[in-house]
């Protein structure tokens, strides 16, 4: 098979994703009141309702109505304010009604759009094409996603497959089913065929997952299963314009696996078409370790599901008090937290990416910068020491005992040259530890930093005076001995002065 | 005739009822005088006509506050089941997909 | 207190005995479950008797009398004894809804209008016979055996809500629940010489009620008087958080019993007394009624309703449709009738659903799936609901000239066992009862007397507009002084057997 960047200078690839996310963040299923739940023992968060016993009947969670309609307004959509809920009709032992509760013609959001800034390596697999803009970034460009629809559902139980090999369906003595999952609230959201490359992909659903995020409707784990991606990829030879036959891909549960996935299964069709064969409609299933797709079910008509309204639940009539409600809720999104971040706070456009796209980490940084101003100290120990010791140590911001307070105080320690980056550090690190101040443990510690610099001064004269060979070779063009005397007064001061006053007084020590 | 019984074959199957030839058969002359019964429904003009889904005039937005209730226990959830193991509903295992869309 | 003493009582009956002291609850439990046990081997109207369940509930109402409380203060119900139809979840009781699929099926958990008649002080006697899933208007499609017509017991009580009919007509219980889909109330009422009253949909909540076709469905009580049918829906009416689509309820219907029809408008469809198949007995009885209310002060309006003739083709689409996909939870997973011969899911599926269902059962869901299915969807379904939106509109505009309706209930009294066998004349039965749950609006069988040909109960219809049900209790109750009560003539039961020794059967 050929590689992809070549595969894409002849083929386009048309992409679309159908993206399910679990409301995690509610406390209770989408038609009943038991509890939302991972981890528990099998059966035990079910009730009439969500194990379909006959007589049982739904009632809509308010919020789950609200957190939808506010990723619709999140990412563009008309809320649409007449909907209904319809019953898709099919058998399948994890969903206990034997139809799913989801959305008809009609979601509660419609036609949305996520714009995309694609640089660096993912603007490789793209030559800029119609449609895109370049960016003022070498290589990059702008494209904008449309979103189709987000629907309401639910989603069903989990299977367990016993006697197969892996788990898997294929070859099971039989299975088992738990039912608490069955009734979670679930969103799915579907893409135009906007994508035209894996990278895109990737990058479309790193961003939406940053604003679910954001929006606090879901934790939005793919390895947990609470956000899933599905893509529909097809191609056409460039420049034409009726599209190829699509395979539906499933099981691509991470980002990378998304890539990788797309990115095998366009391959796999140009290898298909440029050998004279053709693409079936079929699904297909990503395999990460073997790296291929494999086919599930080749689909000769269209699944027939039944759909029709749901009569046991009362039709939607959204008032503009519920919307104007919801949107008065919306938190401010990582594209706007973004610009703050450049135009305000002048952060370099990396990091105020990175840190808008992690809710948790750019609260916290708003609210530091509400006790101390300098945005960019706080922004690097945040992007570089905080988020390296929660993933070394794998915690949470929120539980890692750092405060807004304490991070603002040791970026005004930093920012007034008390305490030096190294020792931001070891004191970053005796803050995890103690859950003291900053302030307190460079006292304790007495770790603030030299930059007295009459005293520096004087101790960079002295160093200089007891070598005056290297003096010499310094000022014959060896400058690279910088490093040395850097070292010598340090050890002086006990690794405590001021290493940029210390590189200043040198410079002005020697070079005149 | 409305439907063969090649159609009533492929419903029973949708609809995951085992009918013997004999019971195909038989079903497939019940249908066609049922659907021939229907066709009053065929023969209206309803252009411009609002289906009515939900009888209930006006009834919308009707939703509940998302407050944990009690449900059944285990034993409760479990004692119907005609076959259990471990906590978990037991079936027969699933061959091909079916699976919708999931 | 003998059976037959207590077969003749009705509510107001048993308060004021209670009241009085002449029997306590317990008695009046003891006495039920001897007249059930005497008599129902030959009606068949339970499914489930719960005698301990009675006993316990008549216990604590004997212990509030104990205590000096008034029944009404107990309860709206209290000591009254009551039965449910077998589609109806109680706790600790099966629901089977007379199929073989949920034979063994014990709910976890109680409809609300059952919850809500025991804590109004009811004492349940039991489960009751039914047309599976309530697919029929004659209780043969039972998987357990039909129920028989307590007037005759050669012919059927109607149905779908047969047992229930037959155990109020045949003195078991005094009040009993119903539900109704196309007539499942009325027309068994009509069979069996009592009154039975589907109200609006959306008055009674139906959760915990198994559902056929969740947009027509609606619950309702059986009872020897209107009084009785008033006071028990008033138990059970109301605003429940667990059924989107049941509505809050102002009106007290037994506050209406004697208002009277003077000065009130009634329609009357002269359409439906010249449809083809209505007996002459029906339309005289009809027409008798007719007079009757006029004579009582009612001013009389003809009405049309165009599209009513439309109905019986909406509802067997709809019903189905809805009853397909409600039915498609009985999988074999979860609970229910589980053949495990096959050799994987699919089959077991397919062999369970096959012989947990009956006929009738397999026919209707037959019908719903194909009338669902992608195409067909478009030329049954869809237009079925936009006539349905015609047949609301006929009702709407005749309740703007009138305050009820009276129309027939079923074209014929009760017929022979076997006597209708194709599926499509059955469902003839309910041409008059149908659209009003198309419409959904509310309508009550009166019994008004027997039939002069067959000799049989004969019962008139009255409708009123949407959630105007106290409308239907108002003029019914009014027509019912006009008749000699022949629901309370049920202790006779046992000569009338007599009449019958040596039948069939």
């Amino acid at each position: 098979m050929r590689e992809l960047q070549a595969v894409l200078q002849d083929w386009e690839a048309v992409i679309g994703l159908e993206v399910h996310t679990e409301l995690t963040t509610l406390n209770t299923k989408m038609f009943c009141s038991c509890p939302i739940g991972f981890g528990a023992e099998p059966n035990t968060h079910v009730c009439p309702v969500c194990l379909g016993m006959p007589g049982a009947l739904p009632v809509p969670n308010r919020a789950a109505i609200e957190s939808i309609v506010l990723a619709g307004l999140a990412t563009g959509c008309e809320i649409m304010k007449r909907s209904m809920f319809y019953r898709k009709n099919y058998f399948y032992p994890d969903m206990s009604k034997n139809f799913q509760t989801t959305q008809g013609p009609v979601a509660f959001c419609m036609g949305g759009n996520l714009d995309l800034e694609v640089s660096g390596n993912a603007a490789g697999e793209r030559a800029v094409l119609a449609g895109t803009r370049p960016t003022v970034e070498e290589g990059g460009y702008l494209t904008s996603i449309g979103i189709t629809r987000i629907h309401m559902e639910e989603d069903a139980g989990k299977m367990i497959h016993v006697g197969g090999t892996d788990g898997r369906i294929s070859g099971a003595a039989y299975s088992l089913v738990d039912y608490n999952r069955c009734g979670t609230p679930l969103i799915e959201l579907v893409t135009e065929p906007d994508l035209r490359t894996p990278a895109e992909a990737r990058l479309f659903l790193q961003k939406l997952r940053q604003i679910y995020l954001t929006l606090a409707i879901s934790d939005c784990s793919m390895e947990e299963g609470s956000l899933r991606c599905d893509g529909n990829v097809s191609l056409r030879p460039r420049g034409a314009t009726e599209l190829g036959t699509k395979t539906e891909l499933k099981n691509m549960n991470s980002f990378k696996n998304l890539h990788d996935g797309l990115a095998y299964e366009i391959c796999r069709q140009a290898e298909v078409l440029e050998g004279g064969g053709t693409v079936l409609q079929e699904t297909r299933h990503w395999e990460p370790t073997a790296k291929r797709t494999i086919s599930m079910r080749v689909k000769e008509t269209a699944d027939d599901y039944r759909l029709f309204p749901e009569p046991d639940l009362a039709p939607y009539d959204l008032t503009d008090e519920f919307i104007e409600a919801v949107r008065a809720r919306l938190p401010e999104l990582p594209d706007a937290k973004k610009r703050r971040y450049i135009e305000l706070w002048g952060l370099p456009a990396a990091d105020a990416d990175n840190l808008a796209g992690q809710p948790g980490l750019s609260t916290f940084f708003d609210e530091a910068l509400t006790l101390c101003d300098k945005a960019r100290p706080i922004a690097n120990l945040l992007l570089n020491e905080v988020s390296a010791h929660l993933n070394a140590n794998g915690i949470a911001l929120a539980k890692s005992g750092l405060t807004p307070q304490g991070i603002a105080e040791l970026a005004a320690l930093l920012a007034d040259d008390t305490i030096s980056s190294k020792q931001a550090k070891e004191v970053l690190s005796l803050m995890i530890e103690s859950g003291k101040a900053p302030s307190l443990i460079v006292a304790e510690h007495g770790l603030q930093q030299v930059s007295d610099s009459d005293a520096l001064e004087a101790i960079v004269l002295e160093v200089l005076a007891a070598n005056p060979d290297k003096v010499a070779e310094y000022r014959g063009g060896k400058t690279g001995l910088l490093g040395f005397f850097v070292g010598q007064v340090m050890k002086m001061t006990k690794g405590q002065g001021n290493p940029r006053l210390i590189n200043e007084i040198l410079r002005k020590r020697l070079d005149n | 005739m409305h439907l063969s019984v090649k159609d009533v074959r492929g419903i029973a199957t949708y609809a995951r009822i085992g009918l013997s030839d004999e019971e195909v058969e038989a079903m497939t002359v019940d249908l066609n005088n049922i659907i021939e019964s229907l066709k009053p429904i065929t023969e209206y003009d309803l252009e411009g006509v609002e289906p009515t889904f939900h009888p209930i005039a006006g009834l919308s937005n009707v939703m509940r506050e998302d407050v944990v209730q009690s449900g059944l226990s285990r034993e409760e959830a479990l004692a119907n089941a005609p076959s259990q193991q471990e906590g978990q509903f037991r079936v027969l295992p699933i061959l091909g997909d079916g699976g919708g869309d999931r | 207190m003998t059976g037959a003493d207590y077969s003749s009582l009705g509510v107001a009956d048993i308060q004021a005995g209670l009241a009085a002291r002449e029997f306590s609850a317990c008695e009046l439990a003891r006495a039920a479950f001897e007249r059930i046990e005497a008599e129902d081997e030959h009606i068949h109207a339970f499914l489930e008797t719960t005698f301990e369940l009675a006993l316990k509930a008549a216990q604590r109402v004997d212990e509030a009398l104990g205590e000096g409380l008034v029944p009404q203060q107990i309860g709206a119900l209290a000591g009254v004894p009551i039965a449910f139809k077998d589609n109806m979840n109680q706790a600790q009781t099966h629901t089977t809804c007379a199929s073989r699929m949920l034979k063994d099926y014990v709910a976890p958990f109680t409809a609300t209008c059952v919850s809500k008649a025991l804590e109004a002080g009811a004492l349940p006697l039991g489960k009751l016979n039914m047309d599976e899933f309530a697919f029929g208007s004659s209780t043969e499609t039972s998987s357990f055996g039909p129920t028989s017509n307590p007037w005759d017991l050669d012919r059927v009580p109607g149905g779908s809500s047969g047992g229930s009919a037959a155990a109020v007509a045949a003195g078991f219980a005094t009040v009993a629940l119903g539900s109704d889909t196309g007539g499942s109330i009325r027309q068994p009422a009509s069979f069996c010489g009592v009154v039975g009253l589907k109200p609006t949909y959306g008055v009674v909540s139906r959760y915990g009620v198994v559902a056929f076709g969740s947009s027509l469905d609606q619950v309702g009580p059986f009872g020897k008087t209107v009084a009785d049918v008033a006071v028990t829906l008033d138990a059970i009416a109301g605003r429940d958080p667990q059924d989107c689509t049941s509505q809050r309820i102002e009106a007290r219907f037994s506050d209406f019993l004697d208002a009277g029809v003077k000065g009130t408008r009634i329609g009357v469809v002269p359409a439906f007394l010249e449809a083809k198949g209505v007996e002459a007995e029906v339309v005289h009885a009809t027409t008798e009624a007719i007079a009757h209310l006029e004579e009582l002060g009612a001013q009389l309006v003809e009405i049309e309703l165009p599209n009513a003739a439309a109905a019986l083709a909406a509802y067997y689409v709809i019903g189905p449709c809805e009853a397909f996909s409600n039915l498609s939870r009985f999988d074999s997973v979860r609970y229910g009738y589980r053949e495990d011969g096959g050799r994987d899911l699919g089959e077991q599926y397919e062999q369970s659903r096959a012989h947990g269902f009956g006929p009738e059962t397999v026919r209707r869901i037959m019908l719903g799936s194909y009338l669902l299915s992608s195409g067909v969807y478009h030329m049954y379904y869809y237009p079925a609901q936009q006539v349905r939106t015609l047949i609301t509109q006929d009702y709407a505009q005749a309740f703007e000239q009138v305050d009820a309706l009276i129309t027939p209930v079923s074209p014929r009294a009760a017929f022979k066992f076997g006597e209708i066998a194709d599926p499509t004349s059955m469902y003839l039965s309910d041409i008059f009862t149908i659209p009003i749950n198309i419409a959904g609006n509310g309508g009550l069988s009166l019994p008004v007397g027997l039939g002069k040909t067959s000799g049989l109960p004969l019962g008139v219809q009255i409708t009123g507009p949407q959630f105007k049900d106290e409308n239907i209790i108002r003029v019914a109750a009014a027509l019912e002084s006009c008749y000699p009560n022949i629901a309370r003539l049920a202790p006779s039961l046992g000569e009338k057997r007599a009449r019958f020794e040596g039948g069939v059967r």
